[in-house]
């Protein structure tokens, strides 16, 4: 025991302020969450009830899709469509990805000042709009078609993968890059000898990934007039076709998964390389 | 010595140049299948002739410059509507999530070859199945409205939370429950003192993120008629008030940088 | 009248896995500091772990203060744990919790399971800790994070936890394997003076057999799960420490 100091005989777990504080925060939440429910009129009661009740709905009219319609050359040439859109999406996203991931990453940004804050912006407002948004909107300006998706696609994806290349970007060993530094090189050297080895293959499995919301994305933005296979989708929803809709909301389903399917094997082919 | 060092030398070279070879085919295939999508979509799929320019493009999307500044007032209930709605979804997810999540992680699951693979199939459909295409089956389901959009928003966010949260409870660190079993804790107070702490934790923080995800998704329900601003938005495309959908957008943008400010705090504060 | 008696003690790291302990047989005293040593796979890890079962050893007994560990119930070996303090090698603490929480822990066995859940312990047991605080020196880092605190501060924290049990025996599990030498010593000497002022025998399990020699009264050498050297310090001598560590490689 420390003479000059005995240890005190007071100690509380409730600390002035910030007790108070986060209690009131706490309490706001669950206020907030109560009060959206009896708004929205939504009874957590009855959610078991009401999934059993969906259920029995669904399959009552969505059963049996109608599948004749997935072998029709039209469908086809949508699901071609669709993946075009998808691949010209992530391509394009990707490759403007690099640079603004390259401006938008604090430790090897090119200008903190300039090309930082706008890089961080441009990212910024991709990810923000949602890619329907984009797609509704470059639908009313150019029309019908897949150009509207493709633009649209590639505006989503800019946004998802420039914001997960800064992030690994920031997470590199700062070593290399002093190195390069140190020996002259200009800007562009320096991300292309010092950062891009690094990230390499990390950035691979983000496509990969990106590829996958594309894909994901692109099945739906047809939807809303840009191509593909959504098409379809809002034209048997608007006939109450249902059997239809459901037998595309099944090949959308499905050709996600086999899409996934292939990422995840490509994924763990790349790590076991590495 | 130059004898030893030149063949060494010559395959480091063939090496090189083979690496080279194969990173070039592999842009040329890239390239190759770019150019054919192009085609496809820029030569048979784009009716130039209906676009009619480069400037009458521009005229268009000159169109959406502009603020309806009457619209404002209309915008409030809509946003604070989607905020609820996102809010919902998040937590009708999160109680949906559980017993995905006892599936779904080796170290709790009642089966490793049947309820496993279950549990994390469950997750890789919840998150491979578009939140439009959610919002198209509940609001078939259970009619227009935000409660479709709580479901499919629900639905939508089971995948990421359950993942975490699965991979949370694969990764707790055993030595705190060693230490608690050692003083004789009883069942119940190990989970509390020794697991709870470590997943509490990462289980906040996936909540408030995929919340803030749920925003940005829940903005756009209303297109199919889920509610929400959505509904406003595509009100404005119909009557062509193209500023009112800009209007309409920034309001969406403003929630979203609203539930990220929230979100970037909240998550600090409980990690 | 010996605190521990250990008989004929085997045990297995896991259930399938090779004999560790082949036999084990030794008794610890009331005013012992007994440190176990030997080379990598000797089992001493096993051995103290054995006595609390954390690990089940497969047959021997273990005899604290009259009553066989090894035959007791799930539940009265809970009532058992409480009365014995551990000290382990990566001070297994809950990095999120504050240094507080992390002593008050181990007072988990003796409050009853509403009022812990709610983090609701009795004053008496809040002054305690305090004072367990104090006297490993920490008490002005109360409230921090237990990941705040440094590799011997977290150790500390690990002691008092243990001494809030009001242990009757503590075992210790290389407590100094994850601290750098200066720090070690100071671990080791706050294990002996507060063994010492609170009356309580202590056996250590130690790799470090300079550290084992300078604070321990005796010496427990185990080779292969097999002991090979039990007496006090003194009688340890170069030629019987060779014999413990024969077979290590270096």
């Amino acid at each position: 025991m420390t003479a000059a100091n005995p240890a005190p005989r007071r100690w509380s777990r409730f600390r002035y302020p910030d007790t108070l504080i986060s209690f009131a925060i706490q309490l706001a939440v669950l206020v907030f969450i109560a009060y959206s429910a009896v708004h929205l009129d939504v009874k957590f009661e009855r959610l078991a009830e009401l999934f059993s009740r969906v259920w029995a709905l669904l399959a009552e009219r969505y059963w049996p899709p109608n599948l004749n319609l997935l072998t029709t050359p039209r469908f086809l040439r949508a699901v071609l469509d669709t993946m075009e859109m998808a691949y010209l999406g992530m391509l394009f996203g990707v490759l403007f990805a690099v640079p603004l991931a390259w401006c938008s990453a604090r430790n090897v940004t090119p200008s903190r000042r300039v090309l930082y804050p706008a890089a961080r912006l441009i990212v910024m407002a991709c990810r923000a709009v949602h890619e329907m948004i984009w797609t509704i909107l470059f639908v009313s300006i150019l029309g019908f078609g897949m150009l509207a998706g493709v633009i649209a696609l590639t505006l989503f994806c800019i946004g998802f993968a420039a914001k997960l290349f800064a992030e690994e970007v920031e997470a590199i060993d700062p070593g290399p890059v002093e190195a390069i530094r140190a020996s002259g090189a200009n800007e562009l050297q320096v991300f292309v000898y010092a950062v891009l080895p690094q990230v390499r293959v990390a950035w691979t499995g983000i496509v990969i990934y990106t590829w996958d919301v594309a894909f994901r994305a692109a099945t739906v933005v047809g939807f809303f007039g840009a191509g593909g296979m959504g098409w379809y989708l809002q034209r048997y929803v608007q006939q109450l076709d249902n059997q239809r809709v459901a037998a595309v909301l099944l090949s959308i389903v499905a050709l996600v998964l086999v899409s996934e399917i292939a990422s995840a094997v490509a994924r763990a082919r790349i790590a076991r390389g590495s | 010595m130059a004898l030893t060092v030149a063949p060494g030398l010559g395959m480091v070279l063939r090496n090189r140049n083979l690496r080279l070879l194969r990173a070039a085919a592999f842009a040329a295939v890239i390239a190759a299948i770019a150019i054919v999508c192009l085609h496809q979509v820029m030569v048979v799929d784009t009716d130039w002739a209906r676009l009619g320019g480069f400037a009458a493009v521009m005229k268009t999307t000159g169109r959406f410059i502009g603020i309806d500044w009457s619209l404002l007032p209309l915008l409030v209930v809509p946003v604070i509507e989607t905020l609820m709605m996102a809010t919902l979804g998040t937590v009708v997810g999160a109680i949906l999530c559980v017993p995905v999540i006892w599936l779904g992680a080796l170290n709790i699951t009642p089966s490793r070859h049947l309820a496993y693979p279950l549990g994390r199939l469950l997750m890789t459909v919840s998150r491979s199945i578009h939140e439009i295409v959610w919002a198209l089956i509940f609001v078939s389901a259970v009619g227009l409205g935000s409660l479709a959009g709580i479901l499919a928003l629900a639905m939508r966010s089971i995948g990421f939370i359950a993942k975490i949260t699965a991979e949370a409870i694969e990764n707790v660190d055993k030595r705190p429950i060693e230490a608690m079993q050692a003083t004789g804790a009883g069942t119940l107070q190990v989970f509390r003192f020794a697991i709870m702490p470590q997943i509490l934790p990462v289980v906040l923080g996936v909540l408030i993120f995929e919340w803030d995800i749920n925003i940005r998704r829940s903005a756009i329900m209303g297109l199919v008629g889920a509610g929400g601003l959505g509904l406003t938005f595509h009100r404005q495309m119909v009557m062509f008030n193209w500023p009112g959908v800009t209007t309409v957008i920034l309001a969406i943008l403003a929630l979203i940088a609203l539930g990220e400010l929230l979100s970037h705090h909240a998550r600090k504060a409980v990690t | 009248m010996a605190i521990l008696e250990v008989r004929d003690l085997r045990a297995r790291y896991s259930k399938g896995g090779r004999e560790i302990l082949k036999g084990v047989s030794f008794s610890v005293e009331a005013d012992d500091f007994c440190a176990v040593i030997g080379p990598s796979g000797a089992g001493k890890s096993t051995l103290i772990r054995c006595i609390n079962r954390l690990v089940e050893p497969d047959s021997g007994s273990i005899v604290l203060y009259g009553r066989d560990v090894a035959q007791i119930s799930t539940r009265e070996l809970r009532q058992t744990r409480r009365h014995i303090g551990m000290i382990f090698q990566e001070f297994n603490l809950v990095n999120r919790m504050s240094v507080m929480d992390n002593v008050l822990a181990g007072r988990l066995g003796a409050v009853g399971t509403l009022r812990s859940i709610v983090k609701l312990f009795p004053r008496g047991d809040i002054e305690r800790a305090l004072a367990m605080l104090d006297r490993v020196g920490l008490i002005d880092h109360v409230d921090k994070r237990a990941d705040q605190l440094s590799g011997g501060q977290r150790q500390r924290v690990g002691i008092a936890r243990a001494l809030m049990q009001d242990p009757k025996l503590l075992l210790v599990d290389e407590p100094t394997s994850s601290l750098d030498p200066k720090i070690s010593r100071e671990v080791m000497t706050l294990i002996r003076e507060v063994a010492r002022e609170f009356h309580v025998p202590v056996l250590c399990n130690i790799h470090d057999v300079q550290l084992a020699t300078e604070f321990c009264s005796r010496i427990l050498g185990l080779q292969d799960g097999v002991k090979m050297f039990d007496g006090p310090t003194a009688a340890l001598d170069r030629r019987k420490l060779d014999e413990i560590y024969a077979m290590e490689v270096l």
